[in-house]
């Protein structure tokens, strides 16, 4: 619109709160990432880059971040398809969609730290009820927390059935607000449900997916507190992803100057990667919508 | 061929909401047990399976000696996250408003740069401004206190409320502001009497997130307090670690996630009437 | 009250919205700014408005120059494409908006607000919302808010765009009525269409790629353009535009065509020229004693409304005749079209105009 003064009035509170609050965690730690700082020496100083050779040689530090790309990427994949059926399922036409809509919505709500205590007892290898009920279909037990493989998708199921309720919210608002010629115009040319859904649906819900895609990246990249509670990261590092490897070193062991280097490489990686799967995102959609 | 359609349909609803609710059935059920339901394998069903008992719940209201105080925490996850929320909403939805409507300059950077600023902070790990969270509260003497927390809190949620309203101003053309001021309402009061009386899903969205990040958080919750304050996910994970009999767990557990749940209903009520339609985006 | 525009341009981003429009208006009057998409009629009127500020020129109100008044000071109205009301208030609300803005009694706002709403026909509205109500109820709730404030200023971005075309006319109509009693505003209203122009009078503002083509009463512009522009601008379907020479005693276009040097073209000297006529001033029968005949293939018959519209081909020129009624033509045969000369208007070489008919032809 136009100049006025009145409008810093509207930014200004906000974007000054939150600087003063983020400001100095963020220099302190880029700050701290030069230094040596830990348990036996405390206090700062300068070692230059030498925290970050040490990140860049770090072969633990990697892997966590690749299982963190593989961990989080499919997680949101797999929120993202059953998110997209289950709003698609109760959409229209369905006895009790009320209901369910509510249902679908509360795992979301609730605390994921708390959930994954109790999806620990469930988990339980001898005492929980999921092996039980495995044994009656005559299935073997199977070790979902202290073998390797299984317990990444231990993580990832409790991840799935924590989350995928937020893409359901998102898409199905998004649907909900879909305009209803499209779907009369494909209804007289005759085409199915199928072609429906892939010539219509999913190309006009192309923005809010890239949106929900995007913030479910951002949030999921975070994975920390069912990891803690699941599996501390175990077996062995089987379910270390990045932050709690720097979690480890920073608060268990107390290498804060060390932590710290990794936390802003860690940082600076996200939002490089973020912004480029963004733009592609938005490439990959637009071109499929527009082609 | 409708008729297999429908019955997949429902098929598939059915065994997704069964999958949503094992996990709560199978805390209740363990709610109600004591060691000898536990110890010999799972069991489910009360009275047939195993002896069901209120130990696991009379525990959450002891306060002192044996058993958890639940009151407290719950008090404090309250006073902290709605605190924390609706300060967030307030100067997030400004914040927003401005970003959508005027053009701020400073230096190179523009509008987009800002409202990328404000949305990237919810990238940052827990774990990158925990430390230094921590020595700032220590500095400012607010540590293990609720207002040190809602302090932190503002600045993870406020991201959020920017995120939802920026979007959802954007969606409101700008021509209803123009008539506004051409119809004598200068910016404050174009803002105030006619684009907010109309940002009420926005709002109860942007509120909502707010509400279920703030109220669920455990990391920051964890590293900020001790022992005068605790907040509710703290309390019940600190049961987690020690010997706490599965029952006490699964009582403490599903008191905790119960307020939210209720948030639930209220959200599919804005669903269902269209209103959240315009607010995400 | 007088409102001078001196040398306006707006430029954003390296693209000229407009350049060099110098107006003067006058109270009481009625304005149309007449022009295509994209020929700056909206950036003109959001510049008047104060809405945006020009970057080059100035706007003077009574002498002063309004750059240093805000938006909300003004005394202006704006009536909008998109159908603006306030979606949570009700109609009755809407309307008295401004009205409690600026702080009149309860009983003022009601005697205006009914009187407005009377006037537009929406009295039975009162207590709906916009939300609830059609797009031509919409508009006229945005039209009387904006009448109601009895401001200095009211601008009409193009009101009947969105709405059909039986709503359309029947609002010109209303229109019509509705401005002949203004004297104290000025009006100024924008349109793509020459005959809405035509239709509600006043002084038309021709526009074009951001520059001011042409600026008078609109039907003594209409019948006599200044240029090649205007006439493409202000006529709607486009003139026929056809090269020809003109010789001592006669005159020759495209495909041959030979006509006498009747009239207003008597004085044409000799050289080339390009001729335009109107479609409907071409016909398919024998009008009058001057009329002209050549032999043309119809090539295909446009249906609009009530009128129908021939595209033919004599020789190698394309013509556009329209006729009253709905008819349907033989396609590819050879039939007569006829032509008085003397509503034959005549371009130069440059696009200005060297010839047009008398009034009353």
């Amino acid at each position: 619109m136009f100049v006025s003064r009145q409008k810093f009035l509207f930014l200004l509170p906000g974007l000054l709160g939150l600087l003063a609050i983020i400001l100095f965690p963020l220099l302190f730690t880029i700050r701290v990432s030069f230094s040596s700082w830990d348990v036996v020496v405390p206090g700062l100083d300068w070692i230059g880059g030498e925290n970050y050779a040490r990140v860049f040689a770090d072969r633990r530090f990697w892997e966590a971040m690749g299982r963190l790309a593989l961990m989080a990427t499919g997680t949101v994949l797999i929120q993202y398809v059953l998110g997209f059926a289950l709003a698609l399922l109760v959409w229209r036409d369905v006895r009790c969609k009320r209901f369910f809509r509510v249902l679908f919505l509360v795992p979301m709500m609730t605390t994921p730290v708390i959930m994954s205590v109790i999806w620990r007892t469930i988990f339980h290898e001898s005492l929980g009820p999921l092996n039980d009920f495995l044994g009656l279909l005559g299935f073997d037990p199977v070790p979902w927390l202290s073998i390797g493989g299984m317990a990444v998708a231990s993580v990832m199921i409790v991840e799935v059935w924590q989350w995928t309720p937020f893409m359901f919210l998102l898409l199905l608002a998004g649907l909900l607000s879909l305009p209803e010629e499209p779907f009369q115009a494909a209804a007289v040319d005759g085409a199915g449900p199928v072609r429906t859904f892939f010539m219509v649906t999913f190309p006009l819900m192309a923005p809010i997916s890239i949106g929900a895609l995007i913030i479910r990246l951002i949030e999921a990249s975070k994975i920390m507190e069912t990891v803690y509670v699941l599996t501390s990261g175990g077996p062995g590092t089987a379910t270390e992803t990045a932050s709690y490897y720097i979690y480890i070193r920073g608060l268990r062991d107390f290498q804060i100057g060390y932590a710290a280097s990794m936390s802003v490489t860690y940082l600076v990686m996200m939002i490089v990667v973020l912004t480029i799967i963004a733009k592609l995102l938005t490439r990959v959609f637009i071109l499929k919508d527009g082609a | 061929m409708a008729a297999l359609y429908r019955f997949l349909k429902y098929a598939a609803i059915l065994a997704w909401s069964a999958f949503v609710i094992a996990p709560f059935l199978w805390a209740l059920t363990t709610s109600f047990k004591t060691s000898s339901g536990v110890v010999s394998g799972a069991t489910y069903i009360p009275w047939l399976q195993y002896k069901p008992s209120l130990e696991g719940w009379g525990v959450l209201f002891r306060r002192a000696g044996k058993g958890i105080d639940i009151v407290d925490p719950y008090l404090s996850s309250l006073t902290v996250t709605v605190s924390a929320s609706a300060i967030s909403l307030v100067l997030g939805t400004l914040a927003a408003y401005g970003l959508s409507r005027f053009s701020f300059r400073m230096g190179p950077v523009k509008n987009a740069d800002i409202t990328f600023f404000f949305i990237s902070q919810r990238i940052m790990p827990p774990i990158v401004l925990a430390i230094p969270f921590f020595l700032m509260l220590q500095a400012l003497g607010l540590l293990d206190t609720r207002l040190g927390l809602i302090l932190v809190y503002v600045a993870l949620l406020l991201p959020i409320a920017v995120w939802v309203m920026v979007d959802f101003f954007n969606n409101i053309p700008v021509e209803l502001d123009e008539t506004a001021m051409l119809d004598g309402c200068g910016p404050i009061e174009t803002f105030w009497r006619v684009i907010l009386p109309n940002c009420k899903p926005g709002l109860v969205v942007a509120g909502l997130f707010c509400i279920i990040f703030g109220w669920n958080d455990f990391f920051f919750a964890f590293i900020l307090t001790f022992t005068k304050t605790q907040l509710l996910p703290v309390a019940v994970v600190a049961l987690n670690s020690s010997v706490t009999p599965w029952w006490s767990l699964s009582a403490s557990a599903l008191i905790s996630v119960a307020p939210l749940v209720v948030l639930a209903f209220i959200v599919e009520k804005y669903l269902s009437q269209g209103n959240l339609a315009g607010a995400i985006k | 009250m007088s409102l001078i525009v001196e040398n306006l341009g707006k430029t954003v981003e390296g693209e000229v919205h407009l350049a060099d429009i110098d107006l003067a208006f006058e109270k009481g009057g009625f304005y149309v700014l007449l022009g295509p998409t994209l020929s700056g009629k909206t950036s003109l009127l959001r510049l008047l408005a104060g809405l945006d500020r020009p970057s080059a020129g100035r706007i003077l109100l009574d002498g002063r120059d309004t750059i240093g008044t805000p938006v909300w000071k003004r005394r202006v109205s704006m009536v909008y494409q998109q159908f603006i009301n306030y979606p949570n208030l009700t109609i009755y609300d809407n309307i008295a908006f401004p009205l409690r803005r600026m702080g009149l009694s309860p009983s003022d706002v009601d005697a205006k607000v009914r009187g407005a709403a009377e006037m537009l026909g929406i009295s039975e509205l009162l207590e709906r919302k916009p939300g609830g109500i059609s797009g031509g109820q919409q508009q006229r709730t945005a039209l009387a808010r904006a009448l109601v404030k009895g401001s200095d200023l009211l601008l009409l971005d193009e009101p009947l765009i969105n709405l059909d075309y039986k709503l359309r006319e029947q609002l010109r109509d209303e229109f019509k009525n509705i401005f002949s009693d203004n004297l104290d505003s000025i009006v100024v209203y924008s349109t793509t269409e020459p005959i809405e122009a035509l239709m509600l009078g006043g002084e038309v503002v021709v526009l074009n790629e951001g520059r001011q083509l042409q600026t008078g009463p609109t039907h003594a512009v209409f019948r006599r353009p200044a240029t090649e522009a205007v006439a493409r601008v202000f006529n709607d379907p486009p003139m026929n535009m056809i090269d020809g020479t003109v010789a001592d005693d006669h005159l020759l276009l495209g495909g041959g065509l030979r006509l006498p040097k009747l009239a207003h073209l008597a004085g044409l000297a000799p050289g080339a020229y390009r001729f335009g006529i109107r479609a409907s001033d071409l016909g398919l029968a024998r009008g009058g004693a001057n009329d002209v005949a050549f032999d043309i293939t119809v090539e295909l018959a446009e249906i609009s409304g009530s009128e129908t519209f021939i595209h033919a081909r004599h020789a190698d020129v394309s013509w556009v005749i329209q006729e009253e009624g709905v008819h349907t033509y033989p396609l590819g045969e050879l039939i007569p079209a006829y032509l008085d000369p003397r509503n034959l208007y005549a371009f130069a070489s440059d696009g200005r105009l060297a010839a047009a008919p008398a009034a009353g032809v």
